[in-house]
C-alpha cells in the first residue's frame, strides 16, 4: 500500500476469541468503497525446520506442542506417519491399539467442538452483532445462561478426562508410540466414564449433544436470512470418507473433495497419494500458506476443511443418532452442498453427537482393555499420516535417513487449508457490511471476527505462535495517514 | 478429592520464569504436601470453575511481571467479571467469579505472585527468580497452617 494509490486502511488486530493471533486489514478508495481484504497471519512456525535431525520417534511428542487446543490430533497424525516408517499401515496395527486411539481422538474432538460452540461461538449467536463487548464472551453466556454454560463445561471436561485416561495429561499428553500405544484402558478407568457417579456419563453426553442440536436447529429457523446469506460463497469442500461406504471418517480415510455444486474434484485418493495432488501457494502478506488441487489451480483449486466440509464430502454418518440429524442439515441444506459459512456451527454440533455415540461404542468395547498393543513392520524412509482434526483436514508427513534422523518435514495443518476460505468470508463481510463506510463500528468489527471465527482458526497451529494478543484496530485515510487508533 | 484445598500452578516449564508457578507445584510434592491438591495450568480455563467447587481455598500460582518490592505477594483474590480477548487470557478473579455464579460455591481465594524477569524459550530460573522462589517458599511454609488445611 502506498500513499500515491490513496486507499483508506482499516486494521483490525487482533482477531478475537479465535486461538492464536491474526489481523485483517481492509483497504477503501477515495469514496471508502471497499477495494480488497486481507487475513494476515503475521507470526511465524519453523516447527518444520527445527524438528530436523531429531529421531523419528520423537515426533508425535514434539509435534503436539504446535498447539494446546488440539496436540491429540498433531500427536496421532504424527503417530500414524511414524508407524509407515516402522512399516505399518494403519490397519495393521492390533484391534485394540486402533480402538484406543481411536476414543482419545473422539475425546479430542469433542472437547474442542465443546470449546469452540459453548466458548468461543455462543457468544455471537446468544448476544448478537450488536452486543457490548463486556457482554458478548462466555461470561456473558454463563451469566444469562447458566444451565447452557454448565452443560458446556462438563461435556469439555468429559472430552478432556478421556484425554487424561488414554494420554495421561489432558494437555501435551502421551500415548501413541511407534506401531502401538503406551497402556490399555482399565476396567476402573473405563467405568468412570460408563456409571456417571463421578462424572454425567457418556449416556448424559449424548443426551446433551441432543438438546444443543436441537437448540441450533431452533435457531436457525428463527434467524434463517442471516445465516443463510451471513458470509456465504462458493467453494470447495475437503475431508477424508471411510475407505469402504464413503461414511464421514475422523481417523483413517481417503481424501475426497468436491466443488461448490457437489461435483467430485479428488476422488477418494489414499493419503499417501496427496503430493501429487496438492500444492501450497504462498502470499507476501501472510506466514499461511494457501493449498490447492493442482489439477484445478490456485484460483479454483482451494477448498474449506472442517465440519461443513467433512459433512458436504461424506455419504453418511455410521452412528444412528448423527446420521438422523445429518438428514435434517441436508433438508435444510435443500440437499445440496451447503456453502452458508454459519451451517458450520451446525455441523459442528452433529460432530460432537457423532464423536459422543463413538465414544460410547468404544467405551462399551472390551477390546480396550487388551494388552494386545504393539506390532512391528519392515523399516522405512518415509511416512505420512493424514487425520480429520476438529478443525478440518491434517496432514503430516515426514522423511528419515538410515540413521533414523528425520530429515524432511511437511505439515499441512487444517487452519492452512481454511486460509483461503477464511479471506473469502472476510471479503464477503467487507463488501456486503464495511463498503462505502468511512468508521468502522464495534458491529462490524464483530462481523468480521464471526465470519472467520466460524472456521474456529488455530492460528498458533498454523504458525506456532508465542507472544501477547492486544487488541488493536487502526484507521488510515486516503492518504494513508492514521487517523484512529483504538487498543483495548 | 479428599483434601480442602487446591493450588492451581500457572505458567509454562520451557519459558525461563514462567515457570515458577510449576516450580513450586514441584516443590509442594517434593515436599509431600500430601493434604493439598495440585493441578499444572498452561493458562486457566472455564472448566476450572467447575473443579474449584470442590474445595474451601483455591490459590492461584503465578509469575508475575510487574516489579513486586518482595520478590512476591500473597493476596485475596476476589471475584470479577472481567474477562480478557480469548480463552488463553482468564484471569484467577474470572474463574473465581465464575465458580459464585455458575455454582454458587462460595470459597477462599488467594493469588500467590512471585516476580520473574526473563521469559525465553529455555527451561530454568533466572538468578533474580530463584531468589524470590526462595523467599516465596520461605513465605508459604510461615501461612501454611492458617490455610485451615485438613491434615
Amino acid at each position: 500500500m502506498t500513499k500515491s494509490q490513496k486507499m483508506n486502511k482499516i486494521v483490525i488486530d487482533p482477531v478475537t476469541r479465535v486461538e492464536g493471533h491474526g489481523k485483517v486489514t481492509i483497504h477503501l478508495d477515495e469514496k471508502n468503497r471497499v477495494k480488497d481484504s486481507f487475513f494476515h497471519v503475521v507470526e511465524f512456525r519453523g516447527f518444520e525446520r527445527f524438528i530436523q535431525g531429531h529421531p523419528y520417534w520423537e515426533a508425535p511428542v514434539l509435534v503436539q506442542r504446535l498447539c494446546g487446543i488440539c496436540p491429540v490430533s498433531h500427536h496421532l497424525a504424527a503417530a500414524k506417519a511414524i508407524d509407515q516408517i516402522i512399516g505399518l499401515e494403519p490397519e495393521d496395527l492390533s484391534i485394540p491399539t486402533q480402538k484406543i486411539r481411536k476414543l482419545l481422538h473422539f475425546g479430542q474432538i469433542f472437547q474442542s467442538h465443546a470449546l469452540h460452540f459453548f466458548y468461543l461461538a455462543s457468544p455471537d449467536l446468544l448476544f448478537g452483532f450488536d452486543a457490548a463487548p463486556t457482554k458478548r464472551n462466555v461470561v456473558g453466556v454463563a451469566m444469562d445462561y447458566p444451565e447452557l454454560a454448565k452443560k458446556g463445561i462438563l461435556m469439555r471436561k468429559f472430552g478432556q478426562e478421556i484425554i487424561k485416561m488414554i494420554a495421561g495429561k489432558r494437555i501435551h499428553g502421551i500415548s501413541a508410540s511407534p506401531g502401538g500405544v503406551q497402556k490399555k484402558v482399565s476396567v476402573k478407568e473405563r467405568d468412570y466414564f460408563l456409571n456417571g457417579k463421578d462424572i454425567p456419563s457418556i449416556d448424559t453426553m449424548i443426551e446433551w449433544s441432543k438438546e444443543i442440536i436441537d437448540f441450533i436447529k431452533v435457531y436457525h429457523s428463527k434467524n434463517l436470512k442471516w445465516l443463510n446469506e451471513f458470509a456465504a460463497y462458493p467453494s470447495g469442500h475437503l475431508g477424508l470418507v471411510n475407505k469402504k461406504n464413503g461414511f464421514l471418517e475422523l481417523y483413517d480415510g481417503n481424501l475426497r473433495a468436491i466443488d461448490a455444486d457437489g461435483n467430485i474434484t479428488l476422488n477418494d485418493i489414499s493419503n499417501d497419494d496427496y503430493q501429487q495432488y496438492f500444492y501450497e501457494g504462498v502470499e507476501k502478506w501472510s506466514y499461511l500458506k494457501f493449498p490447492y488441487l493442482k489439477h484445478l489451480g490456485r484460483e479454483k483449486g482451494w477448498n474449506r476443511v472442517g465440519p461443513l466440509a467433512r459433512l458436504n464430502v461424506c455419504d453418511g454418518i455410521s452412528t444412528p443418532l448423527a446420521a438422523f440429524e445429518r438428514l435434517a442439515f441436508m433438508a435444510a441444506s435443500y440437499e445440496k452442498t451447503n456453502n452458508k459459512t454459519m451451517f458450520s456451527h451446525w455441523a459442528r454440533l452433529i460432530e460432537i453427537l457423532h464423536c459422543a455415540e463413538m465414544m460410547k461404542e468404544l467405551l462399551e468395547d472390551d477390546d480396550i482393555l487388551s494388552t494386545d498393543l504393539n506390532r512391528r513392520g519392515e523399516r522405512r524412509n518415509e511416512g505420512i499420516g493424514i487425520i480429520e482434526a476438529p478443525r478440518g483436514t491434517l496432514i503430516h508427513h515426514y522423511e528419515v535417513d538410515d540413521k533414523d534422523r528425520i530429515t524432511r518435514c511437511n505439515l499441512i495443518v487444517s487452519t492452512t487449508h481454511n486460509n483461503e476460505p477464511m479471506n473469502q468470508a472476510v471479503s464477503w463481510v467487507a463488501n456486503n457490511v464495511m463498503n462505502g463506510e468511512a468508521k468502522i463500528t464495534e458491529s462490524m468489527m464483530n462481523q468480521v471476527e464471526v465470519a472467520i471465527r466460524a472456521y474456529d482458526p488455530c492460528l498458533s497451529c498454523a504458525t506456532h505462535a508465542i507472544g501477547q494478543m492486544p487488541l488493536e484496530i487502526s484507521m488510515y485515510d486516503h492518504f494513508g495517514n492514521l487517523i484512529d487508533l483504538k487498543r483495548s | 478429592m479428599n483434601n480442602n484445598t487446591i493450588i492451581l500452578g500457572i505458567g509454562n516449564i520451557g519459558r525461563k520464569d514462567d515457570g515458577l508457578g510449576w516450580l513450586f507445584l514441584d516443590y509442594l510434592k517434593k515436599n509431600k504436601f500430601e493434604n493439598i491438591d495440585v493441578e499444572y495450568r498452561y493458562q486457566l480455563q472455564i472448566e476450572d470453575a467447575e473443579l474449584i467447587c470442590n474445595y474451601d481455598t483455591v490459590i492461584f500460582v503465578d509469575a508475575v511481571k510487574a516489579n513486586i518490592e518482595e520478590g512476591f505477594y500473597f493476596k485475596e483474590c476476589k471475584p470479577s467479571s472481567k474477562y480478557g480477548f480469548s480463552t488463553h487470557e482468564l484471569v484467577p478473579e474470572t474463574v473465581l467469579h465464575l465458580a459464585n455464579e455458575l455454582y454458587q460455591h462460595d470459597l477462599k481465594a488467594h493469588i500467590f505472585g512471585i516476580q520473574g524477569y526473563e521469559w525465553d524459550l529455555e527451561i530454568g530460573l533466572s538468578k533474580k527468580a530463584k531468589i524470590n522462589f526462595t523467599k516465596a517458599k520461605k513465605y508459604f511454609n510461615t501461612i501454611r497452617p492458617s490455610l485451615e488445611v485438613k491434615l
